[in-house]
């Protein structure tokens, strides 16, 4: 439909405008990373960008150093001591490890699952991604609170072995990015054609070795794109980390936690908030491609 | 003759190699040829983490937990009828609806409206698209963080912006007040996930057939009337599957509750999952957070079959 030049320029603005509203509250949130307190709390007036900036939240959460230690090395006197809890190392490296596994432990189980939904015909076939779909389907909360039970049973809480409870999170993890996974594999398993397996078949290929060297070199582009997705859904997950871990925490059950009865400190939470960010940002140019098709488990392409 | 013989034993040999081949091979089922294999670990992390975990809660749920002995003692309509003749729970369900259905609400009329105006192929809509996607990849529990300082009566950017326009007393808390606190979660809900609206339309829209509103356009249809008789029935597998999958995630809300208001004021922002969590972190209720947890899923199930069987749609 064409628009007259006027009308183009209209929609040309508002469209601007409305992705600008949208990108606000990240460009405020990084804003505040790097305010001072002064400028954070101001009761009078909300302070936009008359302030000196700085990266004491950043030195703070992501290097780990004390607060009080950098107020006196810039001669300001005494700063606020007790920043020990803000120091975030641990978190960061929680998260990362944790997601890193986890998207290791659901690619590893779901690739094979995939490639049998989208290759063989067998009895059950329906049952066996509904079951999966399922998984997508089910509150978090209806089974976690077994798992914590059984956990502490085994001895696999974080409390008892920290490695066991990185353990833990990362399989429960990959439970809730099985259906994402299986699914969005299937449809690019399903785009690989059909032929090129038969074909090697007739020459004698077994099924594992058509898989091996034919369909799973071919689906690289997917299977790659469907690891960034459980990574970021990794990320980004909060329940099952609140309830599981107490000693591992990471990012998202960490940043909570600078929420205190004496005050947030909104400093060392807008700075590890950003940082935390970052990874999914750059995750989601990559796979921009096939997002839509993660996103509704393989069911709409783009 | 001998030739006849030797011909024969090769291929005797030939059998029994054959044979003796298959009959050491492997049963079918534990090779590649056959599904089993391939479904095995998928089957093992959906039972011992999702099969097993439900049945226990399921379990779980028949036993009544003594406050004082900290014993539990198998009294299966216990719980179930402590819940439902909970006000706390009715409210929480409540709230589990009305935040499901505004938020869903508004989610999808500014999906589809930001969809259709970024629907361009000029210079630099590519870009904006791009932008529009960011919101997705946040930790909800940032989000949450995010409205939080935003939405504080005196010193929140959007907080102060409502307050400086009359249209709320100054230090007004939005979270702080029960009458708001709800609709305060829901905006950053809304703002995290419309993006996710905007892109599936958005594909919904791309892959829309030219010819229809070519004709329309020729027969004096308004880009309106376009709208309604076309692209709407057109979307609606695309807008049906996107409801599911967003509606399913608004009916476990918790993130963004449990970090900005913790269900308060009061009880004023709890949902059926803050409800359960705050039982099991309350006073360790196993049994009785089981409850509230497993109603949850069976909400779950109940909204998401009659969607299915009333829109016809399959994932």
């Amino acid at each position: 439909m064409e628009l007259s030049r006027s009308w183009q320029i209209a929609r040309d603005a508002l469209a601007a405008f409305v992705t600008a509203i949208f990108m606000f509250p990240i460009f405020w949130w990084a804003l505040n990373s790097i305010k001072p307190i002064s400028a954070v709390f101001d009761k009078d007036r909300v302070v936009w960008f008359d302030f000196f900036p700085t990266a004491i939240n950043y030195a703070v959460t992501l290097l780990g150093y004390s607060r009080s230690q950098l107020a006196i090395d810039a001669g300001l006197g005494m700063g606020v001591a007790g920043t020990e809890a803000y120091d975030s190392r641990s978190s960061i490296l929680d998260s990362l490890v944790v997601s890193m596994g986890a998207t290791a432990v659901t690619m590893m189980v779901a690739i094979p699952a995939a490639y049998a939904l989208s290759r063989m015909a067998f009895r059950g076939r329906d049952a066996f991604l509904n079951w999966v779909l399922g998984q997508r389907f089910m509150p978090p909360i209806a089974i976690i609170f077994p798992l914590v039970i059984t956990y502490k049973w085994l001895g696999m809480r974080d409390t008892d072995n920290y490695y066991l409870g990185w353990l833990g999170l990362m399989l429960i993890y990959a439970l809730m990015n099985l259906p994402i996974a299986v699914l969005l594999l299937k449809s690019f398993f399903d785009d690989v054609p059909r032929d090129v397996d038969e074909a090697a078949m007739i020459d004698g290929a077994t099924r594992w070795e058509t898989f091996g060297k034919i369909v799973l070199p071919m689906a690289k582009g997917g299977i790659a794109a469907a690891a960034v997705l459980c990574f970021v859904f990794s990320w980004t997950e909060f329940l099952l980390a609140l309830f599981l871990t107490s000693d591992i925490r990471t990012v998202p059950v960490k940043i909570q936690t600078f929420v205190t009865s004496t005050g947030n400190e909104w400093g060392f939470i807008t700075a590890l908030g950003t940082a935390a960010m970052i990874p999914g940002f750059i995750f989601i140019l990559l796979v921009q491609r096939h997002l839509v098709r993660g996103l509704t488990l393989g069911s709409l392409k783009e | 003759m001998a030739q006849f013989f030797r011909e024969s034993a090769k291929l005797q040999l030939l059998v029994m190699t054959a044979s003796v081949g298959s009959s050491r091979s492997r049963p079918n089922w534990l090779t590649s040829e056959h599904p089993l294999p391939w479904l095995l670990p998928a089957s093992a992390l959906m039972i011992v983490f999702g099969v097993y975990p439900l049945i226990a809660a399921l379990l779980k749920t028949l036993y009544r937990k003594n406050a004082a002995t900290r014993r539990e003692i198998f009294d299966p309509l216990y719980n179930w009828t402590k819940i439902f003749e909970d006000p706390r729970m009715w409210d929480a369900l409540w709230h589990t609806l009305l935040y499901t259905l505004i938020a869903l609400t508004f989610q999808l009329v500014l999906g589809m409206l930001i969809a259709l105006l970024l629907d361009s192929d000029r210079k630099g809509y590519g870009i904006l698209r791009a932008m529009m996607t960011l919101p997705l990849v946040i930790p909800p529990a940032v989000t949450g963080m995010m409205f939080l300082l935003m939405l504080n009566g005196s010193f929140g950017v959007i907080a102060r912006t409502i307050i400086g326009m009359g249209l709320l007393p100054t230090g007004y808390s939005i979270l702080g007040n029960s009458t708001t606190a709800l609709a305060g979660v829901m905006l950053a809900e809304i703002w995290q996930w419309t993006p996710f609206m905007v892109l599936i339309m958005l594909a919904g829209l791309r892959a829309l057939p030219k010819e229809p509103f070519e004709a329309a356009a020729i027969d004096g249809a308004t880009p309106i009337q376009a709208f309604f008789k076309l692209t709407l029935p057109m979307m609606s597998k695309v807008i049906a599957i996107a409801v599911l999958i967003r509606g399913v995630d608004l009916l476990r809300a918790f993130d963004y509750i449990k970090v900005m208001t913790d269900s308060g004021p009061g009880t004023a922002t709890e949902t059926l999952t803050s409800y359960a969590g705050r039982i099991y972190f309350g006073n360790s209720d196993y049994p009785l957070a089981s409850s509230v947890a497993i109603l949850t899923l069976v909400l779950v199930i109940i909204t998401s079959t009659l969607f299915m069987r009333i829109f016809k749609v399959k994932l």
